[in-house]
């Protein structure tokens, strides 16, 4: 190392750094965001002179109004409509929605069959491949970006998730025999509010099953029994530790490295009133912090293990923030057999991200 | 099979009296009821305690009783439920590899066989019946929805 703090700043960029550190997150994203993009046939005429295009386009867009993330003129050149859509003769498709003679001479005169990008552009790599076919609408999201790069992380945000990475390792190798491990956190603080650890085998009680109940028993919940012991509050805590096994919390406490880990879950608000079976949508980080713990309202889970279509679900129905994996599973729902999160028809999203090492 | 639609629904009316989302199930062996529940997600805090899984957890504890082999009974069971199974509950089903799912209306919001194909991603087939009492299982959760619904405040809240 180099002590010389000037000289290092002299240095060429630290692509040294980046080298020895070989942890990254990865958003899996649906497939939206893939970057090779898909192109349709479409029909499309090049215009005598471009006073014609007025008229033309304004009736297009009032009969056949087709293609709302492409531009509809490219030059002189004006796209009709998608090739598959014309059963006959493009002529006759045109008479069948009533464009007016004029135009519809206009258009039959120098018909063009071409390719066009078939759906809008999301991230601006897929804009960029798009343009090459036809000018393309994009609207910029700055959020979709940083997925797709990695820089949605602070470093401090990055320097947790990777302890959590190295955590799951830990506790799976040390203390549960490479079976699959759990942990969910707050990430507000960030807090450990509960660990489960189990085969995810032939039974259905898997770790994120296990989790899930955990959760619920730092809300005062919970439904399977079980012989492990879990902490016991003091009396007047704030925040509770009743998600944690002892195992874990033992190990973590004799654990140098761990010291500093926040453990424990801010306690439900209103104890009194029952959680609302539908709790209203809205932008989850801040539900917890308007109503308090409510399931895995705003929660993140670390897992060792990619989920199971059930376990996937299961954190859907708890409303999970974002699950971050390590290895992926062959039956797995977020990115190997499956994209449950891509499922736009489902009452509530979560992100997802896989640790690469 | 149908038959037993009529004890999944009194198990559904009795989780609605608990102020849970009125859904029943009963899990049928051999032409008898073995386990039987409605949804107990409010009183466990726990968003998984579906009614299927609450006959998941006491045919197990029934198996361990009787000393039967839990794969082999799980094999002849009948599932039979007021609302199709969600996709959590539909997973766990097919890779339980139950015999049949029997059950009374769809579930457009997060249906297993109607949202998403479980049965593809699972790699299990198994026969399932809709339609069985399709209008009292509906009812029941219409009834549930716009009556004392504790999330309908917020929703007051918008129309302002």
């Amino acid at each position: 190392m180099d002590n010389n703090g000037i000289k290092d700043n002299l240095r060429p960029p630290a692509a040294k750094k980046i080298k020895t550190d070989n942890f990254g997150i990865t958003a899996i994203l649906s497939d939206d965001y893939k970057k090779d993009i898909t192109l349709m046939q479409v029909h499309s005429c090049e215009v005598e002179s471009k006073q014609q295009l007025q008229a033309v386009i304004k009736e297009l867009a009032l009969k056949l109004p087709h293609f709302q993330h492409l531009k509809r003129v490219h030059e002189r050149n004006v796209l009709i409509c998608p090739s598959d859509d014309i059963k006959d003769t493009l002529e006759q498709h045109l008479q069948l929605h009533q464009i007016s003679e004029n135009v519809l001479k206009t258009l039959c005169r120098n018909v063009n069959v071409i390719e066009v990008p078939a759906s809008s552009a999301k991230l601006r790599v897929q804009y960029e491949q798009m343009t090459k076919y036809w000018p393309c609408k994009f609207h910029p999201d700055k959020y979709a970006e940083s997925l797709q790069n990695g820089s949605n992380f602070t470093v401090s945000q990055r320097a947790y998730h990777k302890r959590m990475a190295e955590l799951l390792w830990k506790l799976s190798k040390d203390v549960n025999d490479g079976q699959n491990v759990g942990i969910c956190v707050d990430p507000r603080r960030p807090s450990i509010v509960a660990i489960a650890a189990a085969g995810d085998g032939s039974s259905h009680q898997h770790c994120v099953m296990w989790l899930v109940d955990h959760v619920a028993r730092s809300q005062r919940g919970g439904a399977w029994q079980t012989d492990q012991q879990f902490v016991k509050d003091e009396p007047h805590t704030k925040s509770t530790l009743s998600g944690l096994p002892q195992i874990f919390y033992d190990y973590l406490k004799q654990d140098a490295a761990c010291q500093d880990l926040r453990l424990g879950a801010e306690l439900p608000r209103r104890e009194e009133q029952q959680p609302q079976p539908e709790p209203v949508e809205d932008i989850h980080a801040d539900n917890l912090c308007k109503y308090g713990p409510y399931l895995c309202t705003g929660y993140d889970v670390y897992l060792l293990r990619e989920p199971c279509l059930m376990c996937s679900m299961a954190l859907v129905h708890s409303r999970v923030k974002r699950i971050f994996f390590l290895e992926r599973s062959d039956n797995g729902a977020l990115a190997s057999k499956f994209q449950l999160h891509a499922v736009k028809e489902l009452n509530h999203h979560y992100e997802v991200f896989q640790f690469t090492m | 099979m149908a038959t037993f639609m009529e004890d999944a629904l009194v198990e559904a009316r009795r989780a609605r009296d608990a102020g849970e989302v009125p859904v029943g199930c009963v899990f049928v062996h051999n032409d008898k009821v073995i386990a039987r529940g409605g949804n107990e997600v409010n009183v466990h805090r726990n968003a998984t305690r579906h009614a299927e899984f609450i006959c998941i957890d006491a045919t197990l504890a029934y198996c361990r009783e009787k000393r039967l082999p839990a794969r082999q009974v799980f094999s002849e069971i009948s599932v039979v439920v007021t609302v199709e199974p969600c996709i959590m509950c539909s997973a766990a089903l097919h890779t339980l590899a139950v015999k049949e799912i029997i059950y009374g209306c769809e579930n457009d919001r997060f249906g297993g066989k109607t949202v998403i194909d479980v049965a593809a991603v699972v790699g299990q087939q198994i026969n399932i019946t809709g339609g069985v009492r399709a209008d009292e299982a509906m009812s029941l959760l219409k009834d549930f929805y716009k009556g004392e619904n504790p999330a309908a405040p917020p929703v007051a809240k918008k129309k302002k």
